[in-house]
């Protein structure tokens, strides 16, 4: 059974009075444990693609199953359930929360599970160490460099355990140097068996997976 | 609970992060309840005043007065109460443990060697004191036989003891009143003024038969007798019987109108509660409109906090935030800074409603009411104003919200 199963997607966004088709029909399989690069030129739908993907929205036609349910007419309460303990998303612009401090924000999904669990605190900890960043737990985000940052939202994205982390161009705003160091921290978290799905527009970014699918306009390529 | 918890932390984070909302969501919120404060203090003050007026008035008492409301209406003050009636009333009334007649006459010169002084004269039987629960303190009240013997006794009130006496012993000392001789037996203890600014301690209380023949060369008609009941709780019965029983002496036809009145302890309240309600529904309005104010503004701030925050909210819904997760944070916010605003309030209240009590000698009294009440309305304003704004945040779209 694949990780994710897309059959046949289509997403129609209404502006006014017209409709926009962004997705034209993408069926993409994603197993378990892989790397997957996604790859277009701008507005060709990849955000589009990965909200999808992480159940932030659903498709307007088209089959999702993610490990096996399908996912495209669940309920808002019951995506927000698998958003949270599922999925795990780093941002372009990182997204994190400014007047909380980085330890907050890499707490910020376990305030959402619907059961107690122990160990919070030092599991966040322990991520921070893992993206070097246990010096700065009290920090405020705004004190922190891009770079880290960007590792701050992907301790966050990694927080509970998710099977699938989805960054959408998450080295947009970085350097080359940062940047290579954040795809580093991506494999690892790959090579320990998280799946990973990075959005792209960057060749070489995109090299580090070890598969690229490419969209072009709505389709798959 | 956990995540109740959980949620409601970041709604206090959320309180100490946007100072500038929560300092005028909280002022606004003060100024309302503080005034909502000082109008139950207020009303709480009257009602407490009301019911220790009646305290001494008697809750089983009745005033029978003479004159109806016609004739008082027109200014007219006629006796038609007579000793003959309470005589009357005492043989027919079972329950009535206590009958008393009394009768005043106003602005009578009284002397003490060279003190000279103008006060009313109230005349009654040996019973005073206890009829109208009103201790005697120095001396004693006087005897059936100064009643029966037309004697010359006085009990006197606090204050005329003040402009008589000063600080010697009134008691045993003749004073005159309209040049008659009269020895003061008792001294009454202070009792203060009436809400309509009486002062209840300017009395001289001498046997109503005295007065009666001395002062007012009459020898039936009386202006008012009190009567006191055993079973106090079928007083409105006894009013009822009382006014059937008097007409019927009186030989009124079924036209015409009462020639006498009956005070109830009842109406007392009624009187006294309509004399504060004016300033007491003015606070009200007032206390009203600065709470719909406080709640707009709440929700307008709370509404723009929405559209700025909107970053924040498309966030924790990715991180799997559920709808009503996000409503209960807002709520959340809305409710703690009404609650705080709601405490500043009421401090506020208590304060200034003190320094009301000292400027406009109001009647004020806190009791948990006051407090309750104010806490009940600042939820109120948090739950009602801040719910719009936290439906606006749950239901946004996550997607938009985030991309913003
Ligand atoms: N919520 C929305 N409402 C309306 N139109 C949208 C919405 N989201 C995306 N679009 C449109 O859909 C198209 C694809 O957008 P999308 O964000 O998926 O592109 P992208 O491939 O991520 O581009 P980029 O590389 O610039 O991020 C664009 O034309 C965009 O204007
Ligand atoms: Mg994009």
């Amino acid at each position: 059974m694949s990780l994710c199963e897309l059959t046949d997607i289509k997403k129609t966004y209404k502006i006014g009075e017209d409709n926009v088709e962004v997705l034209k029909g993408i069926s993409l399989k994603i197993e378990k444990g892989e790397f997957v690069a996604i790859m277009g030129t701008s507005g060709s739908g990849k955000t589009t693609l990965m909200n999808l993907l992480g159940c932030l929205d659903v498709p307007t036609s088209g089959s999702y199953k993610l490990s096996g349910t399908e996912v495209s007419s669940l309920p808002d309460d019951e995506l927000s359930r698998i958003r949270n303990e599922h999925i795990g998303f780093i941002f372009q612009s990182f997204h994190l929360l400014p007047y909380a401090t980085v330890l907050e924000n890499v707490l910020l999904p376990t305030l959402y599970l619907e059961h107690h669990q122990d160990g919070l605190k030092a599991r966040a900890l322990h991520l921070l160490e893992l993206v070097g960043l246990q010096d700065r737990a009290k920090f405020k985000p705004s004190q922190l460099s891009g770079g880290q940052q960007q590792r701050v939202a992907i301790a966050r994205a990694l927080m509970n355990d998710p099977e699938l982390l989805l960054a959408d161009e998450p080295t947009g705003q970085l350097d080359s140097r940062t940047a290579s160091e954040i795809i580093k921290t991506l494999s690892d978290m790959n090579s320990k068996g998280t799946t990973v799905v990075l959005i792209t527009h960057d060749e070489n970014i995109a090299s580090n997976a070890k598969r690229i699918v490419k969209i072009s306009d709505g389709l798959l390529v | 609970m956990d995540k109740f918890l959980n949620i409601i932390s970041q709604s206090v984070v959320a309180v100490r992060a946007f100072k500038l909302r929560t300092f005028f969501c909280m002022f606004s919120v003060a100024l309302g309840i503080s005034a909502i404060t000082i109008i139950v203090a207020a009303t709480e003050g009257a009602y407490k005043k009301a019911y220790d007026i009646v305290a001494r008035f008697g809750p089983d008492s009745l005033l029978v007065t003479s004159g109806g409301e016609e004739a008082r209406a027109v200014g007219r003050f006629d006796k038609t109460l007579t000793l003959g009636d309470v005589e009357a009333v005492k043989q027919n009334f079972d329950t009535a443990y206590v009958v008393v007649p009394m009768s005043a006459v106003r602005n009578i010169n009284v002397s003490y060697r060279d003190k000279k002084y103008q006060t009313t004269i109230y005349g009654s039987t040996n019973d005073y004191s206890r009829v109208w629960t009103w201790p005697v303190i120095q001396g004693s009240d006087f005897t059936d036989e100064d009643v029966n013997g037309l004697r010359n006794v006085a009990i006197i009130g606090k204050y005329v003891v003040e402009q008589l006496f000063g600080n010697e012993d009134p008691v045993g000392k003749y004073i005159l009143v309209k040049n008659i001789p009269v020895q003061v037996v008792g001294v009454l203890s202070e009792r203060g003024t009436t809400p309509t600014g009486a002062n209840l301690d300017d009395r001289i209380v001498i046997p109503i038969t005295t007065l009666m023949r001395k002062l007012q060369n009459e020898t039936t008609y009386i202006s008012t007798f009190r009567i006191r009941f055993t079973d106090q709780e079928r007083l409105e019965q006894r009013q009822e019987e009382m006014k059937q029983f008097l007409r019927a002496r009186h030989n009124l036809r079924a036209s015409d109108p009462d020639d006498f009145r009956i005070v109830s302890p009842k109406e007392i309240i009624k009187f006294l509660v309509a004399l504060t309600s004016s300033l007491t529904i003015f606070l009200g309005v007032a206390g009203v409109i600065s709470l719909f104010v406080a709640g707009f503004v709440l929700a307008n701030l709370f509404l723009l906090s929405v559209k700025e925050r909107s970053k924040e909210i498309g966030i924790r819904r990715a991180a799997g935030a559920k709808k009503r997760d996000i409503l209960m944070q807002f709520l959340g916010e809305a409710v703690i800074i009404t609650t705080i605003g709601g405490l500043i309030g009421f401090i506020m209240g208590y304060v200034s409603s003190n320094l009301l009590k000292l400027i406009a000698e109001f009647e004020i009294y806190f009791s948990w009411k006051a407090f309750a009440a104010g806490l009940l309305l600042s939820w109120a304003v948090g739950v009602g104003f801040g719910l719009q704004p936290a439906r606006k945040a749950a239901n946004m779209n996550p997607i938009d919200a985030i991309r913003k």
